[in-house]
């Protein structure tokens, strides 16, 4: 299998290149991180993250043929060659493919990531209705690969500002949570022409969801939300 | 004061395209079908009380939703301040310029009861 | 996790991202509005034009005779058509109808392919 692979050395090189790599696949190579992890056997040079090297874990988001994924559940055999792969577009490099997902936190934590709710615990648990859990499915699966941020354009123009759909996801994941009651300050916080409407719903970011989630959704339904508050 | 505003320019821009759009639709469905209308009967059309009302919240809306689409632009590709601010300021003059020209062009031809 | 140097570099070469549907969609939206932003002080010329009196009004419609304005109507008839279309579009998914990605791509598509008929058919009226 041949593949193209970008390469940076902060220590040695001045500028990025495209690493070409021959790879004779062995019978057990099915995933793109299979074929990876076989480079690695003879070039231990290239960095790249992995962990649970099975969906869960996000560490392995790059894109792949120009669009975003994650290389541990990306199947060799739908891939054209040669196999071009680049680190998350408008992402700091810090070595090859791994980047530096610092801003994409800060992001993260910006919308409070935690259930907030101010009334006395009760004695065992909140509970929520078979309904309103359901309202947490297509939400709460986020494994904040970056796939969906990093495929976004308004966060490619703006990364400082614009929480980007991962943020956004997670932001209307505790707006819809009916044990949370943050959610008329979670929804102020949002209404701002950056943080939250910088989306212009192409879909990018629900594009390549590694995970089928869908973020644009989630930004449609707090566009909803305000609405519903400021009339 | 914030600058620049989140949703009720989110809000602006979709209800002025509503305008936008109803109105094209009145147009089409009153000039455009039949033969091109004759210079009377449009000029009696467009002078007439409603019709430059019409004509005039027409480029108002025009207007108004070319000035959230242009900011959208500029917030997305003009980073640096020093060119953004002066960028937008002569953007929203030659929209504020558009409409009250339109709006004094069919206060001139204005006519009542045409 | 180590601070990374500098000028970290960045990949982001449009030209080697493979944009999906409703992104090149999105951006033909753009496109065709800063086009019509552009037409519309002309607009307003062919509008106090039109007014002026029979002989400018009759003027207005023999001012597609020479080719190139008409070829840039046609530019403009997509423009309007596009970004009318693909503004409905928008408007619709705001409200929730054809939000889903299949239904999105599907809708972005013919925004696409609706918008370049109108055209065509415009440039056969015009141009030939």
């Amino acid at each position: 299998m041949r593949l193209s692979i970008y390469r940076y050395n902060p220590e040695s090189d001045a500028a990025p290149r495209m690493q070409d790599y021959d790879i004779a696949l062995g019978g057990h190579d099915k995933k793109l991180l299979d074929v990876l992890m076989r480079i690695r056997e003879t070039d231990d040079s290239l960095s790249f993250r992995r962990s649970c090297r099975e969906g869960v874990c996000g560490s392995d988001a790059m894109n792949i043929n120009g669009r975003n994924g994650l290389a541990c559940i990306t199947a060799v055999s739908d891939l054209k060659e040669p196999v071009v792969l680049r680190p998350l577009p408008g992402f700091p490099v810090i070595r090859d493919l791994i980047v530096d997902m610092t801003q994409f936190f800060t992001h993260y934590n910006s919308i409070k990531p935690y259930l907030i709710n101010d009334q006395i615990p009760p004695e065992r648990e909140r509970l929520q209705s078979p309904e309103q859990r359901e309202r947490l499915n297509g939400l709460y699966e986020c494994i904040l690969c970056a796939c969906c941020s990093a495929f976004c354009p308004s966060y490619w123009w703006n990364p400082s500002k614009f929480v980007g759909p991962a943020g956004l996801l997670q932001a209307y994941r505790f707006i819809t949570d009916s044990r949370d009651t943050a959610t008329r300050e979670r929804l102020a916080y949002l209404d701002d022409v950056y943080r939250l409407y910088r989306c212009r719903t192409i879909m990018n970011c629900t594009e390549v969801c590694p995970k089928g989630l869908s973020p644009s959704h989630a930004i449609e339904q707090i566009r909803v939300a305000l609405l519903r508050e400021s009339s | 004061m914030r600058l620049f505003h989140g949703q009720r320019a989110w809000v602006l821009q979709r209800l002025t395209a509503l305008v936008v759009l109803l109105l094209l639709a009145l147009t089409a469905a009153t000039l455009l079908i039949g033969p091109a209308p004759s210079y009377e009967r449009w000029h009696a059309l467009a002078t007439s009380a409603p019709g430059a009302v019409l004509i005039v919240i027409f480029f108002a809306a025009l207007c108004g939703h070319a000035w959230v689409g242009v900011r959208d632009i500029v917030l997305d590709y003009i980073q640096p301040t020093a060119l953004r601010l002066p960028l937008l300021a002569l953007i929203a003059f030659i929209l504020i310029a558009i409409t009250l020209r339109v709006t004094l062009t069919m206060a001139t031809h204005f006519t009542v009861g045409a | 996790m180590p601070a990374p140097p500098r000028a970290a570099p960045k990949f982001l070469n449009l030209a080697q991202i493979r944009f999906p549907i409703g992104a090149i969609a999105s951006i033909g939206h753009r496109i065709s509005g800063v086009l019509l932003l552009i037409s519309l002080p002309f607009l307003v010329l062919a509008l106090e034009r039109s007014l002026r009196s029979e002989a400018d009004y009759a003027a207005l419609g023999t001012w597609l005779n020479s080719p190139w304005r008409a070829l840039l109507l046609v530019v403009m008839v997509w423009a309007a058509t596009h970004h009318l279309l693909a503004g409905v579009r928008h408007m619709l998914m705001d409200i929730g109808i054809g939000s889903r990605l299949a239904q999105a791509r599907m809708s972005a598509w013919s925004t696409i392919v609706a918008a370049l008929l109108i055209a065509l058919l415009a440039a056969m009226r015009w141009l030939s």
